[in-house]
């Protein structure tokens, strides 16, 4: 009975967790005001995928990112609210926190209102700018619904976007037309590592303040595809944030719409797609590396015995193995990573720089994971030494290993002896025959006879 | 093997008397027992601790010793000091006094005596002391052949302060056993040169060894001895006694010193030991010393710092640093050796009056001694032997002419001295002697309130001066009782208990062996400053700013960094103190970077106050001092106790770094060097957000806008 009990309980559980790797509380902050039900098809879409969803208006005195000292919620999403600011308990500050104790946040903008400086100082600070006014809309009169704005040009039609680069996995790509209205652009800091543009402005938009009578040519912050509809940050403990520059494309109006781009056809959009690979990368159902099983010895033939397994200590010159199982998590199962075609994986071998810098090379596979491995000579140098795997991607959390272990240095039994070496044979000989020619002169000084008799007897 | 030839000579010197043979025993064993008596002060007052900084390591090594056995010791890697070097410990350390204590601890074991290897460490230096004297009477009973010289020498040996400054309980280090062997190599040398015999030739050459494997300064007696034999050569005093005691001393001497790792080669290679070697060649051909440039090493910057006092502070100052690399005041030869200071040139006169083998070999040591004791403080230990053998025979020759109570007979003086006319005339008058009791009451009463005033001296020195551990501090408070600082302690117990088992220690090199011993926790630099690289290093991350300091914090995996600060307490010893020495090695490496005259004021000070240079301010160890130091008193009545100034009234503010510990009188803090920003921001922006300063936008920034790359 009480087995029967535990294992339901572990069905339960294993349904809850079922969804993202990193728990399923989702709190969704929007005004009260707001139609909550004009995004029911997004609500359901998150439960659905076995999220936790509760509501909170940014003004409610119940609204609290933290508990105890711990995170109250796993997962955040922020629709930008009627009233100027976030309110007295979402401040940047806490939001940050929020981020440090490993919670993700999918943050919304409208380009209908203008953003409150409070986001935008938040934003500032992991280095995604606003626009000066905050209010600018992104427009592009090549690349716009014509059904919705004939006039406007304000409601972008777009592809979904491909891998950022070649050695990046690409999370939000597919077939089909995004339809993404009054998007409040972002520009991202030319030498943040951390961010990255998810969906980019067409090369033909640029930025346009709807309320300012005459745009100026001189506070242009970017055009074309420096504009960012969908930009993300992945903080050094992984946490992520992501700004959707466009919360309309939630709407269920425009999860179900027909668009007609000019001179094109009427399709339905994809946005429903979308927002489930964004909600997904954001919330860590995708994207997510972890590393299993580390293992490092010195070569051998066979199987390497457990004592013998991560030794704190090698030699220098040992052949050495290093091996790592990583995984990836795949909307709700760990699955074998895979690392894409024009990039690797690398094993560092460091004492203050790295001795070594390789590949390390996938040569199994388990159920849910792939095992790289390298093997290599440690180098001529003792010290303190770390393996080290720096694994840092954009959309794929960090793997940041390190392993410290001590080379030492020969110790005095471990020398080849003297014999062995040829070069020595002269000095070993030399050596025995002083040894042999003091014997030889001993022997001869002893058993040769003093003549010195006669001397005496002639004096 | 010493034992026997100890009792060996106390029985033949008593000239067949047992009753005086027992008594020179026991005058001895009490001898011995004063001399390990008077250095438990510091055991008594405070506790069985190791003291002061070298020694943590020697215990540190000495227990590694006894819980891994001899072979893992000799081949030690230690990856706990010397981040992220290591350190090849077995090779690079003098093994004799670990490996002694190790012995001694295992007999007692096997004894059934349950001791614990700290007792045994502790008590070492006093137990060694105590043949020291014996070693001393050995010694002394050579060159003179009143036996009085001998128990004189003894007593001197065992309670001089010169000697007992670094032989306290609980001072765990190399001179512990390395005087008393250098003492006994000197005493054997001398059995042999006397005997001409290849058993004392090679027990000197055994000793030798053993003190090679003791201590660095087992130069002194590779030197020496060789030039015993020079002299004596240069005086036309060649004998087969001479040659036979040389060649067996250097040959197997050599052998033996080869074997330590840390030695090696150098007998053969470097300039210390040329003389050796050039004395060996001259005795066995008749060659000159040669020097052959490029296979031997030049000589080594310690030893030139020895015949110039200034070129340490001009090419080397890492050296200089020490404090005991420094050279002697004079007040010390008075501090250190009382009244024996001026018995010793009458000592060495009276060596020249009765010119033997031996007593040249006196007089070449005073000189030589002499000129190295005035030129570093540390030689003091080296000197200290010689006066107390000098000063002996003039304190014996003196007490043995007035203490006779029958009056010389003059005609059998006329007698003896009209024998050999030739000597000088001075000689040839007869010798009249004493004959007032007044006279003899006078002199042997003045001689024996010296003495007197010498144990009294002795006991006021070791107590006051030389038996702080130096680990814990002692002070009065107003009503006069004893107050314990302990911060050192507290800090350390503190590092063991609060941080991780691997977490780096960054610290200035003083502190290195105590973090390495007493927290057990990995450090940077330590007293063992073999690498001045590293040490520059560090030095850098301490004078510079922190924008300059943290890159090279996280490249050394440092996580906590250590300050001395002693600006509430006026102790003395802190780092900032200590931070001229700091910038200087580091500019020695980078001279681009870190510029000594930026510490100093426009006038040329050192400031540490509202007037103290852009440079001083910003630089690391200033900051880390300072921290929130201010908020101990009123609003702007900050004072700094140990220079004496105002300390700043702001605190400085430490962005890369935070407080993670505070000794309770401030004399050790403890920063924890922060993780890089979540964010990637700079720490100095992070500090300013969380502090809920508003940001200004990068986008004001001057000059034409960086387009973003993926």
């Amino acid at each position: 009975m009480r087995w029967c009990l535990a294992l339901l309980l572990s069905c339960l559980l294993a349904a809850v967790n079922a969804l993202s790797s990193s728990g399923s509380r989702l709190l969704v902050v929007l005004d009260e005001s707001t139609e909550k039900s004009a995004y029911s098809t997004l609500w359901s879409d998150l439960e659905g995928r076995g999220y936790d969803v509760s509501f909170e208006s940014p003004k409610s005195d119940k609204l609290s990112l933290f508990q105890h000292g711990e995170r109250a919620y796993d997962h955040l999403l922020i629709l930008p609210p009627k009233s100027k600011g976030l309110g007295p308990n979402l401040t940047p500050k806490s939001i940050l926190e929020f981020l440090n104790k490993d919670g993700n946040i999918l943050l919304a903008l409208s380009g209908k209102a203008s953003t409150s400086s409070a986001v935008s100082s938040l934003l500032l600070e992991i280095d995604i700018h606003l626009s000066n006014d905050r209010s600018s809309v992104v427009v592009d009169h090549f690349n716009y619904d014509t059904v919705s704005a004939a006039e406007k040009h304000d409601v972008l039609l777009l592809q979904r976007p491909g891998p950022l680069r070649p050695d990046v996995k690409a999370f939000f790509d597919g077939e089909g037309i995004l339809a993404l209205p009054r998007v409040a652009p972002q520009t991202l800091g030319s030498d943040s590592a951390l961010v990255a543009p998810i969906l980019r402005a067409p090369a033909t938009a640029y930025a346009y303040n709807p309320k300012e009578e005459m745009p100026s040519a001189e506070d242009i912050e970017g055009t074309g595809s420096q504009l960012n509809v969908v930009s993300a940050m992945q903080a050094r403990n992984s946490a992520r944030f992501t700004v959707l520059g466009s919360v309309e494309a939630l709407e269920d109006q425009w999860f179900s719409a027909s668009v007609k781009a000019p001179g094109g056809k009427k399709t339905p959009t994809v946005n429903r797609e979308f927002a489930k690979q964004l909600t997904a990368w954001t919330f860590k159902e995708t994207g997510v590396l972890k590393v299993g099983k580390i293992e490092h010895h010195l070569a051998t033939e066979g199987e390497v015995a457990t004592e013998d397994l991560n030794p704190k200590i090698y030699r220098i010159k040992n052949e050495t193995v290093f091996s790592i199982e990583v995984s990836e998590y795949a909307y709700d199962k760990w699955v074998p990573f895979e690392v894409p075609g024009e990039d690797e994986l690398q094993l560092e071998f460091t004492m203050l720089s790295p001795f070594h810098r390789l590949a390390l090379e996938p040569t199994g596979r388990t159920e849910t994971s792939t095992v790289y491995r390298a093997q290599f000579v440690t180098p001529d140098q003792h010290g303190i030494f770390s393996f080290r795997v720096n694994y840092k991607r954009p959309f794929l959390t960090n793997i940041e290993e390190k392993h410290e272990v001590t080379v030492r240095h020969f110790a005095h039994d471990e020398y080849p002896r003297s014999w062995a070496i040829t070069g020595g044979w002269v000095w070993i000989a030399g050596l025995w025959s002083v040894i042999a020619g003091f014997l030889a002169f001993v022997l001869v000084w002893l058993y040769s006879a003093p003549v010195a008799d006669k001397v005496k007897k002639t004096q | 093997m010493a034992q026997s030839s100890s009792l060996d000579v106390l029985l033949k010197g008593s000239s067949g008397q047992s009753t005086r043979g027992l008594l020179r025993i026991i005058i001895l064993i009490t001898i011995a027992a004063a001399a390990v008596a008077s250095r438990l002060f510091s055991v008594i007052r405070f506790e069985s601790i190791i003291h002061e900084f070298d020694p943590w390591f020697n215990f540190r090594a000495t227990k590694y010793l006894v819980q891994n056995g001899f072979y893992s010791f000799w081949d030690w890697f230690d990856d706990r000091t010397w981040h992220p070097l290591g350190r090849v410990t077995g090779g690079t350390l003098y093994p004799g006094l670990m490996v002694t204590s190790g012995v001694i601890y295992h007999i007692l074991r096997f004894l059934t005596i349950p001791v614990d290897i700290r007792n045994v460490c502790v008590l070492l230096a006093p137990g060694f002391s105590g043949l020291t004297a014996l070693a001393m009477y050995l010694l002394t009973c050579e060159m003179s052949k009143s036996p009085s010289a001998g128990l004189l020498a003894a007593a001197f040996m065992g309670i001089v302060p010169g000697y007992i400054s670094r032989s306290v309980a609980g001072s765990y280090d190399n001179e512990a056993i390395a005087i008393f062997l250098l003492v006994f190599t000197f005493f054997l040398w001398i059995k042999a040169v006397k005997n001409g015999s290849i058993m004392w030739g090679a027990l000197t050459a055994l000793f030798y060894g053993y003190m090679v494997s003791a201590w660095g300064g087992y130069v002194f007696i590779t030197n020496l001895i060789p030039l015993h034999v020079f002299v004596l050569l240069c005086m036309g005093r060649y004998s087969s006694r001479v040659y036979i005691s040389y060649t067996t001393w250097y040959a197997l001497g050599t052998l033996g010193s080869m074997q330590i790792p840390f030695v090696g080669f150098l007998p053969i290679r470097n300039s210390d030991h040329m003389s050796a070697l050039g004395v060996f060649g001259l005795i066995q051909l008749g060659l000159l010393r040669t020097l052959s440039a490029g296979v031997i090493a030049p000589w080594s910057g310690r030893f030139y710092s020895l015949w110039d006092t200034g070129y340490a502070k001009i090419h080397i100052p890492i050296i200089a640093s020490v404090s005991e690399h420094q050279p002697t005041a004079w007040p010390a030869f008075f501090f250190d050796l009382n009244f024996l200071i001026w018995l010793f040139p009458a000592g060495v006169f009276m060596c020249f009056q009765n010119l033997k083998d031996e007593h040249v070999f006196v007089i070449i040591y005073a000189v030589l001694a002499s000129y190295f004791a005035g030129v570093m403080v540390r030689l003091m230990l080296t000197l200290t032997p010689i006066v107390c053998v000098a000063a002996a025979l003039a304190v014996s020759s003196i007490l043995d002419s007035f203490l006779v109570l029958t009056k010389p007979n003059p005609e059998s003086q006329t007698k003896t001295t009209s024998e050999d006319s030739k000597s000088l005339r001075s000689t040839q008058k007869p010798v009249v002697g004493i004959y007032s009791y007044f006279s003899k009451a006078v002199v042997t009463g003045s001689i024996t309130v010296y003495l007197l005033l010498f144990v009294a001296h002795c006991t006021w020195v070791t107590s006051n001066a030389y038996s702080s551990p130096s680990v814990v501090l002692a002070s009065r408070m107003p009503d006069g009782s004893q107050f314990i600082i302990d911060d050192y302690r507290e800090a350390y117990y503190w590092l063991r208990q609060n941080t991780p088992d691997n977490a780096k220690i960054m610290s200035w090199w003083d502190y290195g062996y105590q973090i390495g011993g007493m927290a057990d926790r990995p450090t940077l630099v330590d007293n063992n400053t073999w690498n001045n690289t590293h040490i520059a290093t560090v030095g850098k991350a301490m004078s510079s700013r922190e924008e300059v300091s943290y890159p090279i914090l996280r490249q050394h995996d440092v996580d906590y960094v250590l300050v001395v600060f002693g600006g509430l307490l006026g102790y003395s010893g802190d780092d900032l103190n200590k931070f001229l020495w700091m910038v200087r090695i580091a500019e020695g490496i980078w001279p681009d970077e870190v510029k000594e005259r930026d510490f100093f004021t426009a006038r040329g000070e050192y400031r540490v106050d509202d007037e103290a240079t852009p440079t001083m301010r910003n630089s690391l160890m200033y900051k880390m001092s300072y921290y929130n130091f201010q908020s101990l008193f009123p609003a702007g009545q900050a004072v700094d106790r140990v220079r004496g100034t105002r300390a700043p009234t702001e605190s400085p503010q430490l962005n890369t770094l935070e407080e993670a510990f505070t000794s309770e009188n401030w004399i050790i803090r403890i920063y924890k060097v922060k993780d890089l920003d979540n964010f990637d921001r700079d720490h100095n922006n992070a500090v300013a957000f969380d502090k809920g300063l508003k940001r200004k936008r990068a986008s004001k920034k001057k000059g034409p806008r960086v387009l973003r790359t993926e």
